[in-house]
Parts: structure tokens; C-alpha cells; sequence
């Protein structure tokens, strides 16, 4: 049979960094293929060599067995390869019908034809059982249903090739499942669907065959009946650090209270967004918190760093100090014309004269301890990748030495080995006495590294695992994340 | 770094002779030789210490503006409120300077430099409050508030102030004058070019440290290029929105010491002509960098100068045009350089 794409021999190269380095590989027509590697593995460029946001230097693209120069992204769109991406591009203000024909609007006469659309939409939706409503406005959704208008707004061109770019980094593990639904829906009505994904637990569950790229060159392919974590681990990393950390939660109680929130409650614009909080923090200690996104995480985030405050219950702040590594880092978690040192200085309180030399010296030793890869220290933050960017917001905020750090969704979108540097630095803030706060979606770093667990609801805390009972209960891991997945969509609540 | 300063440098160069080309273009219209008008122009500025001297005094009330509305712009800004804070700021200092006779000098000049940056300074304070507090766009609230505080002087002034049948106040003191340079460089005699200009040099310097050199500075240009990521960095917004307002709006009256102390002894209702408008386009063509705004400012003043010197050659409005053309090329090619040095530092 035919594949679908094959990379026969691509090169691509900026400057002395070889991207992708003679990349040959094929993907079966009607497929789920899975594209795994470090952050700078070269998996975006040999994407966006399919795509047509780039061109390769050297080697062959093939489409459905035709060869294809695709210059623009136009060209890769009316040769059926679609693309959606991490970072959405909706327009708030729209509707999910005129965000979907934006660019594409059938026309009657002089004027777009909605019913047209709206028809055309509706039967997408239900064929894929999307679940959208296409007259609610964009900015009312959750990050998981704008999602599925990236997609919606892709399915309605029809294309054959569908490229999803990390595409459950934002999603909470229910909402993973819904996907990977879709997915399977998508792949029975003919398309190939290409993901690219960090997480080793989803490319096992859904995919039909893995390709691992280091260093832009492909180092393994197999089918994904013949693979399992450990090896996949060691091929993207590609020695044999690879391992999950060592266990060293704690068994007691931190001892200072830092921040206690009690039936603590909040709204909006009219919308109850936090009602019967109860959260404590300690010092020495990591209180994890679990939700599906939305559900008053960054409320929470937002009343500690006293940008929101409370309307009814209590918050009593006890810290001196605290420092915050935000959910978005592009948009909360830097300037992204700063270099890593200016980073630093803004985000210093008192004044301070800022020459060159001592901004070197500030990011060198971050550069250093916290090994960040970046060209030199003065390069922008904006144009290092995403594991180093969030691997220096990591740093400048522990480099604080405030006495509550909160880490929020502190591994999203970033590579293994980063992920792992970052966990071992969360847990060496706690044993520094430090009380962290660690708001995530992904429950396996959730498990790793909390040493107590509140699982949040519909702006409530609906559980919570103190240290002891949570280090028996993480004994049987599968049953556990069973339950906490339950609690996080509001199952089991009286 | 450097080469980056070097590209911008060279982009405000390309633009600058993109206009000329288009003015002698122009001219050529007019029917009148470019080469002849230019040629007087460059002859009266550098041929002579006069022109030179006058191209200077223009030169000075441009470089303290533009370095106040750089303040603003490095913070994302729009201050279009300058002339009404200019005017504000000048006609108290001048009142200040008169106000007390018998007070000496060194007493006198502090004096009136606070209270002018006061006046000038409040009315950079009730844009910046109404903005941070009910998120009106600055840019409304400071072109109404040119109206108001003209209105204002123009009313306290006639009916107050003003000596009888002008428009100005009365005259400070013979001794209150400022120093002019031509008292060394005797080839300068007959312009009023001061000290006014090596203030306003020191006040650039001063702006171009605090803005890239210090902690102030990294948090004004942070809450410019992303308020958001800047409360999460904990800078106080808000704070350093009515903060960059006040002092580009308090350091606006300064260019009354040109006029005041350096020139006339006076204030005079009208005396700004539209430097507070000016300064937006001598900042834009600098790309608000304090140590490009005098090089900018030159520029301009050179115009303006150059203008006046073949005024019966060609009407003045020609080189409002190519004020005008300068801003609007600059903005073209900035944009091109910018996306030149994006797709090389990409690569990279």
C-alpha cells in the first residue's frame, strides 16, 4: 500500500544545528502515528516541513505517493494535511460558526451563507461527536472545548492528513479521553492522524506505530504492540538516566502554616467561581492540587498572590513572601524581549542599576545551575524552546527564595528530561522548607510529587489526601487514579 | 546586540533619505530646483555659526519632549497630551519666576522648576488614574485634557496674568537669564541658544540609563511589552503606569526653560508650537531610544531651522511635509528591519 507521507532523506539545517539530519521514514495511510522526542528533537520543523511552513534543504517529501514541494501552508492545506495547533488562534469575540468559515465563508449573492455553514458544521459535529454548540461565543469555552474548534475548523476543510501538536498537554485526563475517542472516530472515517505528544502513557494507549526522534535524527520506529515506557524512555533521552524519581514524600504534617483558605468563596461577572475552599499550606510540605482545568485553579493561584481577594470565608496569609511559576508562560510567565537576566531584574523588587556585566553574571549562574540551553545569555527568552524558557521561569522564581513557591502546570508542553530536572528541583524547594503549592492536570507528576493531595471541583475542594493516608493510598496506583479521576469530574459527591 | 543597533540606525538613515527623495520629487513639482533649496538649507545651517546656533536652540525643546514621550512609549503610552502639559508646566514656572522678587536666583530656579513639573505632572496624573482605575484609553483622555489645560492658561492668563495688551506674562529678572553659549563661541552671537540644550543633553542620558540600565526601567518597558506576565512578575502595573506618566508629563515643562530662562524671560501663550506633537515623531524616529532622540531631535530642528532659512525660496509647509513623510517612512521601513532581524535571529 501506498503511505500516506514518507520523509525520505530530509535535512534541514539553521545555521550549524542540523534540525533534521537525513530523516527517512514512512506513515500508513489510515493510521494514528506517533511522533515522540525531546523539545529540539527536530519533531516541529519536520512537521513544519509537512506542513509547508518550512522548506528542507535536502531530501524528499511524498503524499499519497506523489511528491510534493509545499511552499505555504496553503499548499500543504489543498493537499489535504492539516494542522492543529498547541497554541490556539481564535478569535474570542466570534462565534465558533464564524471563528470555523473565517476565511472559507460560503457565499450567496453578496452575503455569507450561514445556513449553509451552520448545516455544514452541525453535521461535523455530530459526526465526530464534538459536542459544540456553533453559536456559543469562543471566549465562553474551556481550553478543551476551543480545542475542538481548532478542530472543527480543520475537519470542515476535509482533509485527509490531520497533524495534532501536543495536543493533550492542556487537557485533564477525562477530557484526554474524549479526545483519544474522537481520535478513533477520525481514524474510522479514513484519515491518518499524526500526533506529537511528550506523554509516554497516551502513545502506548492510542498509538499504532511510534517514531523517536534526537538530535534530528530518527533513532527508533517500532509498532506500538512491540514498545513499552522504559524503552521509549530511553530512546528519546537516549541514555539510560531515565528513571522515575526515588520516593521521599513525606509521612507527617509541615510544621508552619503559611496559608490557610477556609470556605473561602469568589465570583465573576456574576459566575460562583470558588465557593467552600479549604486549603492549608505548610511549610516543608507540597500540596498538590488535581482538577480538570477551570474549575478554580488559577482563583486559587491568583487569591495567593493577592491579585484576587476573597468574598466570603477567610484567607489568611501568613507569608512573607511567595513566588509563582504561571500556568502560561508566554503569556504570565515572562517577557519575552528580556534576556534571561533582565527576566531576573524585573522581577526584583527593590531598585537596582542593571549593567551589563551583572546581568551576565545573574544569567550565567542560572544558565549554569539550572542548564538551560541557550546560545548565549543575551538571547531574547521568546526565542528559546519551550522546555528552556519554562526551565528558566523555574529558576528565577526558586532564585527568589520566597517562603511559598506555587508551581503551576510547571511541566506543561516541556520535554522529559526537563520535566524530571524540574521535579527534582520542586522537591529540593520543600526540603529547603519551603512550602509549595503544585497545581496540575497531569496526575502522574501530581502523584510523584505531592506530599498531600486536595482535589478540586466546581471552585470546591472536594477531597483531600493527607500525607500518610496518600503515600498508602499511591501503593495501588491504578485503583487510586480511578478514584481521583472520578472526584475530578464531580462523581461521588453528595 | 551592536548589530542590531546597527540595522535600526541604518533603517532610520534609509528613511530619512527616502524622504528627501520624495520632497525633492516635490520640489521638482513645484518647479523648483532641490539642489538649490537643499543646498541653501545645509549652507545656513553649517555654513554659518548663527544657523548652526538657531538649528541648536530649535534643537533642545525636542530632546526633553521626545525623551518624555519615550518614557511613555517604552511603556506602551500613547502620551499625545504634551502640548497641554508643556503650556501647564511653562506658564506656572514662568508665574513661580516672577512671583517672588527679592528671592535670589538659586532659590528662585528650583523653585520654579518644581512647581512648573507639578502642574505639568498633574496633568500626566488624571490620564494615568482614570486609565488604571476605569480603563479609559489614555489617548482620549490626554488630547481632551490638551483642550482643558489650554483653555485654562489661555483664562488665567488674559484675565489674570498677562502684561496689559499681550499675551505673555510679565518678564523675570535681567540676572535670572540663563547663560548663553554665545558668550564663548562669539560666532554664535545674536541666537539665544543656552545651557538649556547641555540640560536637556543631561536629561537624555539620565532617561537612556533609567530606562535600559535600571530595575525602574526593565519594569517600565516589562508593563509595555506584557502587562500580564509583568503582574505575575509582581511589578505593580498600575503603580508604574501613573509612574511613567508623571514624569514624562512633569518633565514636558522643562522646555519652558529654553523659552523662559534661556530666550524671552516670559511665557507666551503659543510659544510651544506643537513641540508637544513634534516630540511624538522625534521619538518614533529614534524607536524611543533617549540617546537617538537627540540625533532625532536634531533633525527636526534642522527642518525647522532649514525651513525657515528659504522661506521665500519655497513655502515653510514643505518641510512639514517632510516631517510628516519621515514619520509615516520610518514606520514602513522599521517594520521591513524588523521583520529582517526576527527571520535572522529565528535562524540563528
Amino acid at each position: 500500500m501506498i503511505p500516506a507521507i514518507e520523509f525520505k532523506n530530509i535535512t534541514k539545517q539553521f545555521g550549524n544545528l542540523k534540525a533534521n539530519d537525513n530523516v527517512s521514514f514512512a506513515i500508513r495511510k489510515n493510521s494514528v502515528h506517533c511522533i515522540l522526542g525531546e523539545n529540539g528533537a527536530g519533531k516541529s520543523t519536520l512537521m513544519k516541513i509537512l506542513y509547508g511552513a518550512y522548506q528542507p534543504d535536502s531530501g524528499k517529501l511524498f503524499v499519497d505517493g506523489k511528491q510534493q514541494n509545499f511552499h505555504t501552508p496553503h499548499d500543504a492545506i489543498n493537499a489535504g494535511v492539516a494542522m492543529v495547533w498547541q497554541h490556539f488562534m481564535l478569535i474570542d469575540d466570534f462565534s465558533v460558526l464564524e471563528n470555523v468559515i473565517l476565511g472559507n465563508e460560503p457565499i450567496s449573492g453578496i452575503k455569507i451563507d450561514f445556513k449553509t455553514a451552520q448545516k455544514k458544521i452541525n453535521d461535523v459535529i455530530t459526526k465526530f461527536n464534538l459536542g459544540l454548540n456553533p453559536d456559543d461565543k469562543v471566549e465562553k469555552l474551556s481550553i478543551a472545548e476551543q480545542q475542538k474548534v481548532e478542530l472543527l475548523k480543520i475537519l470542515y476543510r476535509k482533509p485527509s492528513i490531520i497533524i495534532f501538536d501536543e495536543p493533550t498537554a492542556v487537557l485533564s485526563p477525562v477530557e484526554v479521553d474524549e479526545f483519544f475517542n474522537i481520535i478513533t472516530k477520525l481514524k474510522d472515517s479514513g484519515n491518518t492522524i499524526i500526533l506529537i505528544t511528550h506523554k509516554l502513557r497516551e502513545v502506548i494507549q492510542i498509538a499504532e506505530r511510534v517514531t523517536v526522534l534526537r538530535q534530528g535524527k530518527k533513532v527508533y520506529e517500532a509498532e506500538a504492540t512491540e514498545i513499552d515506557e522504559d524503552i521509549l524512555g530511553k530512546e528519546i533521552v537516549g541514555d539510560s538516566s531515565f528513571e522515575i524519581a526515588s520516593e521521599t514524600k513525606l509521612e507527617t504534617d509541615g510544621e508552619k502554616k503559611v496559608a490557610i483558605l477556609e470556605k473561602a468563596g469568589l465570583s465573576s461577572g456574576g459566575y460562583s467561581k470558588l465557593n467552600d475552599i479549604n486549603l492549608v499550606l505548610r511549610a516543608g510540605e507540597i500540596s498538590g492540587i488535581c482538577g480538570v482545568e477551570g474549575n478554580g485553579q488559577n482563583e486559587i493561584v491568583d487569591i495567593l498572590l493577592q491579585l484576587l481577594s476573597v468574598e466570603n470565608g477567610t484567607a489568611e496569609l501568613n507569608y512573607s513572601s511567595v513566588s509563582v511559576v504561571p500556568d502560561d508562560r508566554i503569556k504570565k510567565g515572562m517577557i519575552s524581549e528580556y534576556t534571561i537576566g533582565e527576566n531576573v531584574i524585573t522581577r526584583k523588587m527593590g531598585f537596582e542599576i542593571a549593567l551589563k556585566a551583572k546581568l551576565k553574571k545573574l544569567s550565567e549562574i542560572l544558565i549554569k545551575s539550572y542548564d538551560i540551553r541557550t546560545p548565549d545569555y543575551f538571547t531574547p527568552m521568546g526565542n528559546l524552546s519551550g522546555g528552556n524558557q519554562q526551565k528558566a521561569i523555574v529558576a528565577r522564581e526558586i532564585e527568589n527564595q520566597s517562603e511559598l513557591i506555587i508551581f503551576s502546570h510547571p511541566t506543561r508542553g516541556v520535554d522529559l528530561k526537563s520535566s524530571l530536572f524540574i521535579h527534582d528541583e520542586i522537591i529540593h524547594v520543600r526540603n529547603s522548607g519551603r512550602a509549595v503549592l503544585l497545581v496540575s492536570s497531569d496526575l502522574d507528576e501530581l502523584f510523584k510529587l505531592s506530599d498531600r493531595l486536595i482535589v478540586l471541583y466546581n471552585g470546591q475542594t472536594v477531597k483531600e489526601y493527607e500525607p500518610l493516608e496518600l503515600k498508602s493510598r499511591l501503593k495501588d496506583a491504578e485503583s487510586f487514579t480511578v478514584e481521583v479521576g472520578k472526584l475530578m469530574v464531580g462523581a461521588g459527591i453528595e | 546586540m551592536n548589530k542590531k543597533i546597527i540595522f535600526q540606525t541604518g533603517s532610520a538613515l534609509i528613511s530619512i533619505l527616502l524622504t528627501a527623495l520624495i520632497t525633492f520629487g516635490f520640489l521638482f513639482i513645484l518647479g523648483r530646483d532641490p539642489v538649490v533649496i537643499f543646498g541653501r538649507i545645509f549652507s545656513e545651517v553649517f555654513g554659518t555659526g548663527y544657523g548652526f546656533a538657531q538649528t541648536l536652540f530649535k534643537t533642545t525643546p525636542l530632546i526633553i519632549s521626545g525623551c518624555a514621550i519615550a518614557i511613555c512609549f517604552h511603556a506602551k503610552l500613547f502620551n499625545i497630551g504634551g502640548e497641554g502639559q508643556i503650556n501647564a508646566g511653562a506658564f506656572v514656572m514662568a508665574l513661580t519666576a516672577t512671583s517672588f522678587p527679592g528671592l535670589p536666583f538659586l532659590i528662585i530656579l528650583p523653585l520654579s522648576i518644581l512647581t512648573g513639573f507639578i502642574v505639568s505632572a498633574v496633568f500626566g496624573f488624571i490620564p494615568a488614574v482614570i486609565k488604571v482605575k476605569k480603563g479609559v484609553s489614555e489617548v482620549i483622555t490626554t488630547i481632551m485634557l490638551n483642550f482643558i489645560s489650554l483653555a485654562m492658561v489661555n483664562y488665567f492668563l488674559i484675565s489674570h496674568f498677562a502684561v496689559e495688551s499681550t499675551i505673555r506674562t510679565t518678564k523675570i529678572p535681567e540676572n535670572f537669564f540663563f547663560t548663553k553659549l554665545s558668550d564663548f563661541i562669539p560666532s554664535f552671537h545674536g541666537s539665544p541658544l543656552n545651557i538649556t540644550l547641555f540640560i536637556a543633553l543631561l536629561l537624555a542620558l539620565i532617561i537612556y540609563f533609567t530606562i535600559y540600565k535600571t530595575s525602574i526601567g526593565y519594569k517600565l518597558r516589562a508593563i509595555g511589552f506584557n502587562p500580564v506576565a509583568s503582574v505575575y512578575m509582581s511589578v505593580n502595573v498600575n503603580k508604574y503606569t501613573i509612574v511613567a506618566f508623571v514624569l514624562a508629563a512633569g518633565m514636558m515643562s522643562f522646555v519652558g526653560l529654553n523659552y523662559i530662562f534661556g530666550y524671552k524671560g516670559f511665557y507666551e501663550y503659543g510659544f510651544s508650537a506643537n513641540i508637544g506633537f513634534t516630540a511624538i515623531a522625534v521619538s518614533l524616529l529614534a524607536r524611543n531610544n533617549p540617546i537617538g532622540i537627540i540625533f532625532s531631535a536634531f533633525l527636526f530642528g534642522f527642518l525647522d531651522y532649514g525651513g525657515l532659512a528659504v522661506n521665500e525660496l519655497v513655502p515653510k509647509e514643505i518641510m512639514l511635509i517632510f516631517q510628516g513623510l519621515v514619520v509615516l517612512s520610518i514606520l514602513g521601513v522599521n517594520k521591513l528591519t524588523d521583520n529582517y532581524l526576527k527571520i535572522n535571529l529565528e535562524r540563528n
